[in-house]
């Protein structure tokens, strides 16, 4: 079965599921003031159940030696019941924005974990495709390795070009314009938006120096521009896998302030509750 | 004026498997029985039969309680006893203990659980304790006195069956021409000399010589023939005296280099591919069904100015059938693809009138044709054709990442390194080809290269779910197997005491090394981890062989 088959799969399974309990909950919470009972004490405890069910994706995580199910179903749940839980809060507070300082807080938190989480999702979804469209692997981590030996080959080009042709002029350009590309990732924001600036910015170099150059200086201006377009590679890897690492120091966070907010409304609920 | 540099041609005995063999001991060895009998007039001039025994034999001497063959282990050289009494065990098996293998007991949940407490923060730290007991003579730099031994023979040969071999017995040809699992271990009961002999030289010994290559395919015919054609589909109708005279007829043929691995790497880092020896070619006629016995082979069919691969066959897949059913009312139909051997590949060759006589009158007209395949759009093979020149078709637990899916958060390898004491076994990186990655995990071979030449046999095949694993503990860190793995899947690594500091040894100061690599979390329960964990149904453990997975996996 294809892998995408089998997310959707899990999906549909997973809202099958969802919804059968969400009628059942639904019809016993309509009937809960006939038996003067309050449905906002079940929604409530429900919703805490579920966030504690979805925060435990991140304990899955820690314990990869023993078999407690594989990781993909476990994101699928965290995905599934975190969207979910949003209905489930409507439900609860009968309100987009309820009234109260802590109210409002813990509002804002509900949403903005909610927000940070679809963003991940969906960057966790598209950005793979465009890492692998790039036709170059690279490993995060290597990254600094590798810009340091590219920028090692264009230091040596130009050099080698300046002892062959006697002419300063690449030299020059190196150090005025394009030191500031290689010695570090760019362009950061254009390739997670998917726009070809770092390529544009490359062509207008080439542009710029060419017709200043003898034949055999435009040779090494050749080599020099592809190994630009590769270092043009190694930043969309650069940019788009540290959002995808990155992303979770804001989710995380978020989730774990929503978490203590919600511990203190129990407390706080069950001691004013009488 | 550019100068050259001036070098010999390197010739096939530059690298003799032997060096310390003298000609006295050659000249010893031309008088044993076996070899005097071998007519020296048959072998040609470039490779004389004396050259083969300096070249392509050894000397080798074993005390009473060495292992020379292990059961399981893969070898790609044959023993001639010179002189001294081995032992063969027939039954039962010794413990796998007793002969250097790993005892794999899966850990429990909560023992698998402790890891999180019990792995160190210094990775590949060793209980010392364990390597004082081991039963091994030699170290990592004394290798030809490096075996695991038999402390106590009487008891074994107590408890065991066992049959006796002595001077003039040769054993372990199946093996090494046949590139398959040894099937027994045998020891050996007081000391003795044995006559090792490398594959290339068996290859001369039975091509040039009338009585080896009866001496060695009687023993194929009685001892594994009849059981590979039985468990091919084709000859299942036969009854027992066919299935003999099918075997009587059938001949036996090896293409391609048993030391293909080292061509292989030589393509990977020079991206050069060397040229693969057909078997049978295209616009031919067959003169009989071909059976892959072990090793791979393409089927090609030509296309431009090249060659495309439409399948590729492994242990017990037949080839030119297709042809000779079209052909069995005596039209001539030659062949429409050609047979590429894929590094080394052992090949039985069933004539044709066999065929008509025993099999055809009792077959059913065979599946589509395997020319059908070229009408396949060429993108539709292309990850197949990449997995094949890469050889990844060798693997039958290859780590399969679709980058579409991958977020490279690194969770498989943070599970194999929580799983295997801190250090992850493998590295999320390899070749790629459109969205798949192969990964620097091991494939769990189906012709494992790197289980030869283990002089402990500490590398070798789990019996629970055939992985290829390592005993640490009998493990000498020589390197072997790491140097001869095609896929360079194996690391050696520096191990560390209780106390987090480095291991060395006493003599040379250089630190103890231990070969790891993936073992599919052999003792761990769940599987490997590394599937488990991965969030995004990104990575797979797939066999190239079942079916096709490119497709099946989108």
């Amino acid at each position: 079965m294809r892998a995408e088959q089998a997310i959707s799969i899990r999906y549909f399974t997973l809202l099958g599921i969802f919804v059968a309990a969400i009628i059942a909950f639904t019809l016993h919470a309509i009937e809960m003031p006939n038996h003067l009972q309050r449905p906002e004490f079940l929604t409530g405890y429900v919703m805490f159940g579920l966030m504690l069910l979805v925060a435990l994706l991140n304990v899955r995580k820690k314990l990869s030696m023993v078999p407690i199910g594989r990781a993909a179903y476990w994101l699928a749940g965290h995905a599934f019941f975190g969207v979910m839980l949003i209905g489930l809060y409507f439900v609860h507070t009968q309100t987009i924005w309820p009234e109260g300082g802590y109210e409002r807080a813990f509002a804002m938190m509900v949403y903005l974990v909610t927000a940070s989480g679809l963003a991940g999702y969906a960057l966790q979804r598209i950005s793979p495709r465009r890492l692998a469209a790039a036709d170059l692997e690279i490993i995060y981590e290597r990254i600094p390795a590798e810009l340091a030996e590219v920028r090692r080959k264009v230091q040596a080009i130009v050099l080698e070009s300046t002892k062959e042709s006697g002419a300063d002029t690449l030299g020059r350009h190196y150090l005025e314009s394009l030191s500031w590309y290689f010695r570090r990732p760019r362009f950061f924001v254009p390739h997670l938006f998917g726009l070809q600036a770092g390529q544009h910015w490359i062509r207008f170099q080439v542009q710029t120096i060419e017709r200043y150059l003898s034949a055999a200086e435009r040779a090494q201006l050749t080599k020099i521009e592809g190994l630009a377009l590769y270092k043009d590679k190694i930043d969309l890897h650069y940019a788009l896998q540290s959002v995808m690492k990155y992303w979770l120091l804001i989710h995380v966070p978020l989730a774990a302030a929503l978490l203590a907010l919600m511990f203190w409304h129990i407390i706080a609920v069950n001691v004013y509750a009488r | 004026m550019v100068t050259a540099t001036i070098m010999a041609r390197p010739q096939r005995w530059d690298a003799p498997f032997g060096p310390e063999m003298t000609d006295t001991d050659v000249e010893r060895l031309l008088t044993l029985p076996e070899i005097a009998a071998i007519e020296r007039g048959k072998f040609p001039n470039h490779t004389p039969l004396v050259g083969v025994i300096k070249n392509d034999s050894r000397l080798v001497r074993f005390e009473a309680g060495d292992i020379v063959v292990r059961e399981g282990d893969y070898g790609n050289s044959a023993f001639l006893v010179v002189t001294g009494k081995l032992r063969v065990v027939l039954a039962p098996k010794l413990p796998r203990e007793l002969i250097g293998r790993q005892s794999s007991r899966r850990k429990g949940l909560l023992e698998a659980l402790s890891q999180i407490w019990t792995n160190r923060v210094i990775p590949e730290v060793r209980d010392t304790q364990r390597y004082t007991d081991q039963k091994l003579r030699g170290s990592a730099t004394d290798l030809a006195r490096s075996q695991v031994f038999l402390q106590d023979v009487p008891a074994v040969l107590v408890d065991h069956k066992t049959a006796e071999l002595g001077p003039g017995t040769l054993f372990g040809e199946l093996a090494a021409l046949g590139r398959v699992p040894r099937t027994a271990t045998i020891f050996a009961e007081e000391g003795a000399e044995l006559l090792e002999i490398r594959w290339q030289g068996l290859r001369e010994l039975r091509k040039y010589d009338a009585g080896w290559r009866r001496k060695i395919d009687e023993r194929y015919r009685q001892n594994a023939l009849k059981v590979a054609l039985r468990e091919s589909p084709l000859f299942q109708g036969l009854n027992e005296t066919e299935l003999q005279e099918v075997a009587n007829a059938t001949l036996f043929e090896t293409y391609g280099s048993f030391d293909w691995h080292v061509s292989y790497k030589r393509m990977r880092e020079q991206g050069k591919a060397e040229q693969e020896p057909v078997i049978a070619r295209e616009g031919e006629y067959p003169d009989g069904v071909l059976m892959i016995r072990a090793g791979f082979a393409r089927v090609a069919a030509k296309m431009g100015n090249g060659q495309r691969t439409l399948t590729y066959l492994g242990a017990g897949d037949t080839f030119g059938i297709d042809e000779l059913w079209a052909g069995r009312d005596g039209t001539d139909v030659s062949l429409q693809t050609s047979l590429i051997a894929l590094g080394y590949v052992d090949v039985l060759r069933v004539p044709a009138p066999i065929l008509e006589k025993f099999v055809f009158p009792k077959m059913k007209a065979p599946p589509a044709p395997l020319i059908e395949r070229a009408g396949r759009p060429l993108t539709e093979d292309a990850p197949m054709e990449w997995a094949v020149e890469q050889r990844f078709i060798n693997g039958t637990k290859s780590m399969l990442i679709d980058l579409n899916l991958c977020v490279r958060c690194d969770d498989c390898v943070r599970a194999c390194a929580s799983t295997h004491g801190g250090n992850p076994r493998f590295i999320r990186h390899g070749p790629t080809f459109d969205h798949w990655m192969v990964a620097n995990a091991c494939m769990h071979c189906a012709d494992p290269v790197c289980m030869i030449g283990c002089p402990t046999g500490a590398i070798h095949r789990s019996i629970s779910r055939g992985a290829v694993v390592i005993n640490d503990t009998t493990c000498i860190g020589c390197g072997t197997c790491a140097n001869s793995c095609p896929y360079n899947n194996i690391r050696l690594v520096e191990i560390r005491d209780v106390g987090g500091r480095p291991i060395r040894d006493p003599d040379s100061q250089k630190p103890i090394l231990k070969a790891t690599k993936c073992d599919l979390c052999e003792t761990n329960p769940g599987g490997p981890a590394c599937v488990r964990a991965c969030p995004h149904d990104a990575l797979r453990r797939v066999d190239f062989r079942s079916g096709d997975i490119f497709r099946s996996l989108g």
